[in-house]
């Protein structure tokens, strides 16, 4: 008690549960991440309007959007299997969403090398495009890299149906970067 | 409580007459020399004028308070009584100042705006200036006259002008204190101003009548500068002549100022830093 | 100290990490291996993180997250200042130390400012060096005023106004001090960087053209902005969620209000300005085209992104300071703020309507036509939420006891400074005389007006309101009231002529300016000169107070809030025993009344866990 240090650091003596000020200071947190976005989109159609060039591989663009949103559905069955402690699922699902984000990411990889072509970072659409999606996939990779911390603390025992918050954390995190991919994806590739 | 309340109405009054006297006496402005400039001077006194009150009422309240309700030595623990507010008077101040923003909406502001726009659309003559860093080009389109490294430009008196103003490489701005005007100069698209100068005069005679580039650009920035020369309209007529002949004739890019020096060291000052790292940036 | 020797160590090898790793890509991608706007990104991205993880995300965070158990460091005494420490208290302290150096160091960059404007022509620099100055003293100068007043005051009081024992989140609060050291080294190695003169603002295009030094900017104003936002996001869940029972809203002290306010407008909008900064990185060093209107990009983006923050900022910096000089004010006029839910209604106003007049900045700057006029109007209505704080102040003051001491002295001063910088701005805010007045030394004269005369005044008065709290000390009151004085005379002194010489034809971030503005001029600077000698008396009534000054009893001002209810400094733990609120902290002229009750025996202190 006489050092300096607060243990585990939290600080105590609040008057909600632990799990309320997690759940209030991460939806802040999304909120203000949601303004980034926000930003990002207002700046695309300042600066582009409603245009959009031809050469966007709408198939392309259409399948990693559905790919992500599966992630989502993946992500959510790992949510509810750790609140049920079913570890095995958890896992599972874990490493299935990590795996289509990763899917994703490559599609996106791959419409960079054709966009690169056709309307590079120096171009009119090109700044947004790049902008936009290098911006969403880097969320998503660190959304890879935690759903990875995430499922390797879970293959060592963490984690079960009374100490759900990480997951829980980064599956709201995994929602919350899927949501703006759906609003980017509509800006992108579906406007004029 | 009556009686501080009359003080301060009292001294509300006094200072508020001194304040409008100062308002509407003292000359804050310098010269006018364009319609624009009397709309804009208008507006500021006109804010002065709303001001005043506003501001001596509050600092009555507040210099009263200070030097009658200060605690006398040995009063320190004393309090005060227990008044948590005065919902009346809460509604009576933020019903005030509402009217009173809302007010000079109208007054200065929309009236003002309007009446900056009057003369949109209506130019006599059109001046093109273009910003670089860190000089301005001028061109008269209607007498086919254009020059760099502009020192001056002239124009005619109580003509309705119309600037186009551009930049070649960052952000300028084109303003000229006499008649209270500016506007940025934007890379990539045409900005307009409009005035109508009502003043013959020139630098020499009051060095409000400048362009001065009011928007940072880099190291040449506060000598982005050129006189502005209102004449009468022969005049000007013959200043064009005579401009059309130097251009031509000498090769000569600039154009001399009229009887007065602006800072020589520019050339050394900017000499080797034009555009920074740029340049050897790129691959 | 360790942790800042680790971290300082695992920037430089992040920095040399980032920068390899560029080097081969770019090799690999076959383009020549060195170009210096991206090894300077690069380097300082990976830099920044090695620092960070240095300096304690790798102790605390990394290794629990590998299943290992987090190190604690278990440092006393000064040494607490340079760790990685989770203590609300210190890290308030760190910041406050911290920012007060910077703010003394551009201090120092106006009076260099002031020196060249002396005389018109040029003396001691030439253009493009008083620019680099100019642009490093607006640019700290900002920092400063965002960040002191919740960084320090916010992260040290809030806790304990509401009856809490620490953040709620006190790793993250660490983080978020943090993340203020790598500001300072940007600052200076933009400085090193040949400087940047692009003023706070940074407008591109110039901003993407000129020196390498303005990315440093760019770098330090992001790298700020996700401090604050981590901040305020701590700060909003804290008063949320940590109140003490009986805490109601209606009973929170002005000042905890004033920094809710605050962190709600830095966790909404600074993410803009990162926005603003990380695009005008990726024209400089990647080749995109946002602002470069030849590849289809527009510069006014710049502005809009930058102001819709940059506006509110404006705000991050005041509202604080509003909170102070109302805490004050009732405190030391020993009467219960005057109408307390007008003023926190004023204050949320003001958060709310900041999000819609950041073009009130651009009014001159080709704007769409037609959008001036919306955003005069609303300008000109956030008057009236500003107002009602004037009214709580007006009527507190009305029939009080007034104790003129240091601190009330201070708050006094914001109520007058501001009054001026408020309707000044009003002036601004009406497009017809801003077409004349953008850009010139009336802006400059309402800006100090409102920052210097409201934001730092505020400051000041904080500091040496709680300065016996904080340090167990009590300041030297002569000395003080001799720096008020001092201060506010030079202040005022040194800004009202601004207003006069920026209608009169002098316009901002000139080295060198019209000679009939000379004589001005020269009153201005010998009157900078007198300000800033008042911050020497200041300095060293500090410090000599912080080392030997008279021990601090636990209430010196007989105020009523939590703070002043526990000892001088106050416990690692703040309370011993969970305070209860029973009714506001401004019960004054109540025989009686009591804002909360500390239980008279403290049980056993509750295990930290
Ligand atoms: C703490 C910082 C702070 C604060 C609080 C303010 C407050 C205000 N500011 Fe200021 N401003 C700056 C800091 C600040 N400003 C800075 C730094 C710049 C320059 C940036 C740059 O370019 O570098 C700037 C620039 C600036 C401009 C742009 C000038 C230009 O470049 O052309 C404008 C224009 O509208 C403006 C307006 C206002 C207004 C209307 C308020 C209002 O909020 C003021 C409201 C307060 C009052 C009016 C007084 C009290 C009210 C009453 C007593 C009630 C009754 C009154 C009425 C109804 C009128 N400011
Ligand atoms: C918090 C904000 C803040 C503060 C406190 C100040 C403080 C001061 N400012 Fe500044 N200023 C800005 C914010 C601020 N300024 C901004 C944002 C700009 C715009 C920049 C831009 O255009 O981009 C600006 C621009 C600006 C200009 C215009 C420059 C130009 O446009 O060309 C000028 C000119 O006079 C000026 C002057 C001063 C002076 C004299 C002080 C004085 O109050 C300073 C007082 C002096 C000190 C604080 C130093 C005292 C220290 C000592 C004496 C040492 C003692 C120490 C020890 C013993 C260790 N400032
Ligand atoms: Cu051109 Cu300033
Ligand atoms: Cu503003």
């Amino acid at each position: 008690m006489s050092t300096a240090t607060h243990s585990h650091g939290e600080g105590h003596g609040a008057h909600y549960p632990r799990l309320y000020i997690n759940r209030l200071g991460f939806w802040l947190f999304l909120f203000s991440e949601s303004m980034l976005f926000a930003g990002l989109l207002a700046s695309r159609f300042y600066l582009r309007g409603l245009s959009r060039p031809e050469e966007l591989s709408q198939s392309l663009g259409l399948g990693i959007t559905v790919i992500l949103l599966v992630s989502s559905l993946t992500a959510y069955l790992s949510e509810t299997a750790i609140s049920h402690g079913d570890r095995p699922a958890f896992l599972r699902y874990t490493l299935y969403t990590m795996v289509l984000g990763a899917i994703f990411l490559g599609g996106v990889a791959f419409e960079w090398t054709a966009a690169f072509q056709h309307f590079p970072p120096s171009s009119p659409f090109g700044t947004v495009f790049f902008a936009m999606t290098g911006m969403h996939a880097f969320h998503v990779l660190s959304g890879i890299f935690l759903l990875g911390l995430v499922y390797y603390n879970g293959r060592r025992g963490a984690y079960g149906p009374e100490d759900a918050w990480p997951p829980e954390a980064v599956v709201k995190y995994w929602h919350f970067v899927d949501v703006v991919w759906v609003f980017f994806y509509a800006a992108l590739y579906l406007v004029a | 409580m009556n009686r501080d309340g009359v003080i301060v109405a009292i001294l509300w009054v006094v200072m508020t007459a001194i304040g409008e006297w100062i308002a509407l006496t003292a000359r804050f402005m310098p010269m006018v020399g364009a319609e624009e400039a009397a709309v804009i001077d208008e507006a500021f006194t006109l804010l002065l004028v709303l001001a005043v009150p506003v501001a001596t009422l509050v600092l009555a309240f507040f210099f009263y308070s200070i030097l009658r309700f200060r605690a006398k030595d040995g009063e320190e623990t004393q309090e005060g009584p227990p008044v948590r507010g005065n919902n009346a008077l809460a509604i009576l101040w933020v019903l005030g100042s509402l009217i009173l923003a809302v007010y000079i909406v109208f007054n200065p502001g929309l009236k003002g705006i309007r009446e900056l726009e009057a003369s949109k659309g209506q130019e006599e003559l059109v001046i093109q200036i273009e910003g670089v860093q860190w000089h301005w080009n001028v061109s008269y389109p209607d007498y086919d006259l254009s020059y760099e490294r502009a020192l001056q430009i002239a124009l005619p008196v109580d003509t309705r002008v119309r600037f186009d103003i551009t930049s070649q490489d960052v952000l300028h701005s084109v303003w000229v204190p006499a008649f209270r005007m500016k506007m940025d100069a934007v890379p990539g698209r045409v900005t307009t101003l409009y005035v109508t100068p009502t003043e013959v005069g020139d630098f020499s005679v009051d060095p409000n009548l400048r362009v001065q580039c009011a928007e940072l650009c880099g190291t040449g920035h506060p000598l982005m500068r050129m006189d502005v020369r209102v004449l009468e309209p022969e005049e000007f007529q013959e200043w064009i002549q005579e401009a059309k002949e130097m251009v031509m004739g000498s090769g000569m890019e600039g154009m001399d100022m009229s009887g007065q020096e602006m800072s020589g060291e520019m050339s050394g000052d900017m000499s080797g830093e034009k555009s920074g790292e740029s340049s050897s940036d790129s691959q | 100290m360790k942790p800042v020797f680790k971290g300082i160590l695992w920037a430089v090898l992040g920095a040399i990490l980032g920068i390899a790793l560029l080097v081969v890509i770019r090799l690999a991608f076959g383009l020549p291996a060195w170009k210096a706007g991206p090894a300077v990104a690069m380097g300082y991205l990976f830099g920044l993180s090695g620092w960070l993880l240095g300096v304690g995300v790798w102790d605390y965070w990394a290794l629990g997250w590998l299943g290992r158990p987090n190190k604690q460091y278990t440092t006393t005494g000064w040494r607490r200042y340079f760790d990685f420490d989770t203590d609300h208290k210190v890290i308030g302290i760190q910041y406050g130390v911290l920012l007060v150096i910077l703010f003394l160091i551009a201090g120092l960059l106006a009076m260099v400012v002031r020196y060249e404007l002396m005389r018109p022509g040029r003396d001691l620099l030439n253009s493009a060096e008083y620019n680099n100055m100019m642009s490093l003293h607006g640019t700290t100068m900002v920092f400063v005023a965002v960040a002191t007043i919740m960084g320090a005051f916010g992260n040290y009081l809030v806790p304990i106004m509401i009856g809490a024992d620490d953040m709620a989140y006190p790793r993250l609060n660490a983080l978020s001090f943090w993340f203020v050291p790598p500001v300072g080294f940007l600052l200076l190695g933009a400085a090193l960087a040949g400087g940047y003169d692009t003023g706070w603002t940074g407008y591109t295009p110039l901003a993407t053209v000129t020196r390498m030094g303005a990315m440093f900017y760019n770098l330090a104003f992001l790298t700020i902005g996700f401090s604050s936002i981590l901040g305020s996001i701590n700060i909003i869940t804290t008063v949320i969620t940590m109140r003490a029972p009986g805490l109601t809203w209606g009973r929170l002290p002005i000042f905890v209000w004033s920094i809710l306010g605050t962190a709600a407008l830095s966790m909404l909008f600074t993410q803009f300005v990162g926005l603003a900064m990380l695009m005008t990185v990726l024209d400089r060093v990647a080749g995109f085209s946002f602002f470069d209107p030849s590849r289809g990009g527009n510069p006014i983006l710049y502005q809009h992104v930058f102001w819709f923050y940059s506006h509110p900022a404006v705000y991050v910096m005041i509202l604080p300071a509003f909170g102070i000089a109302l805490e004050i004010i009732s405190h030391f006029a020993r009467k219960p703020l005057f109408a307390y839910k007008w003023a926190v209604a004023g204050m949320l106003g003001v958060v709310v309507m900041s999000a819609i007049v950041w073009a009130h900045h651009m009014f001159t700057a080709g704007l769409e036509e037609k959008l001036a006029i919306p955003f005069m109007i609303s300008t000109e209505l956030i008057s009236v939420p500003t107002g009602m704080v004037f009214l709580a102040a007006l009527g507190t003051l009305w029939h009080g006891k007034l104790n003129l001491k240091t601190p009330m002295l201070f708050a006094l001063a914001v109520i007058f400074n501001f009054l001026i910088g408020g309707i000044t701005g009003v002036f601004l805010s009406d497009v017809p005389v801003d077409m004349h007045l953008q850009d010139t030394y009336f802006v400059v004269a309402h800006f100090h007006y409102t920052i210097v005369g409201g934001g730092i005044f505020g400051l000041f008065a904080g500091i040496y309101y709680w300065f016996p709290k904080m340090t167990g000390r009590m300041y030297n009151e002569k000395l003080g009231k001799l720096h008020f004085w001092w201060m506010f005379i030079g202040f005022n002194l040194t800004f009202l002529p601004m207003f006069w010489l920026g209608i009169n034809g002098m316009n901002r971030r000139i080295a060198d300016y019209m000679p009939q503005l000379g004589g001005l001029n020269m009153w201005v600077s010998m009157a900078a000169f007198f300000l800033g000698a008042s911050f020497i008396v200041f300095v060293y009534n500090m410090v000599v107070s912080w080392v030997r000054g008279e021990q601090a009893a636990a209430n010196p001002w007989g105020a009523r809030t939590l703070e002043w209810l526990i000892p001088s400094p106050p416990p690692l733990h703040n309370f011993p025993t969970e305070p209860q609120v029973v009714d506001d902290p401004y019960g004054y002229g109540v025989p009686g009344s009591v804002h909360a009750r500390l239980a008279a025996a403290p049980s056993p202190a509750p295990a930290s866990d």
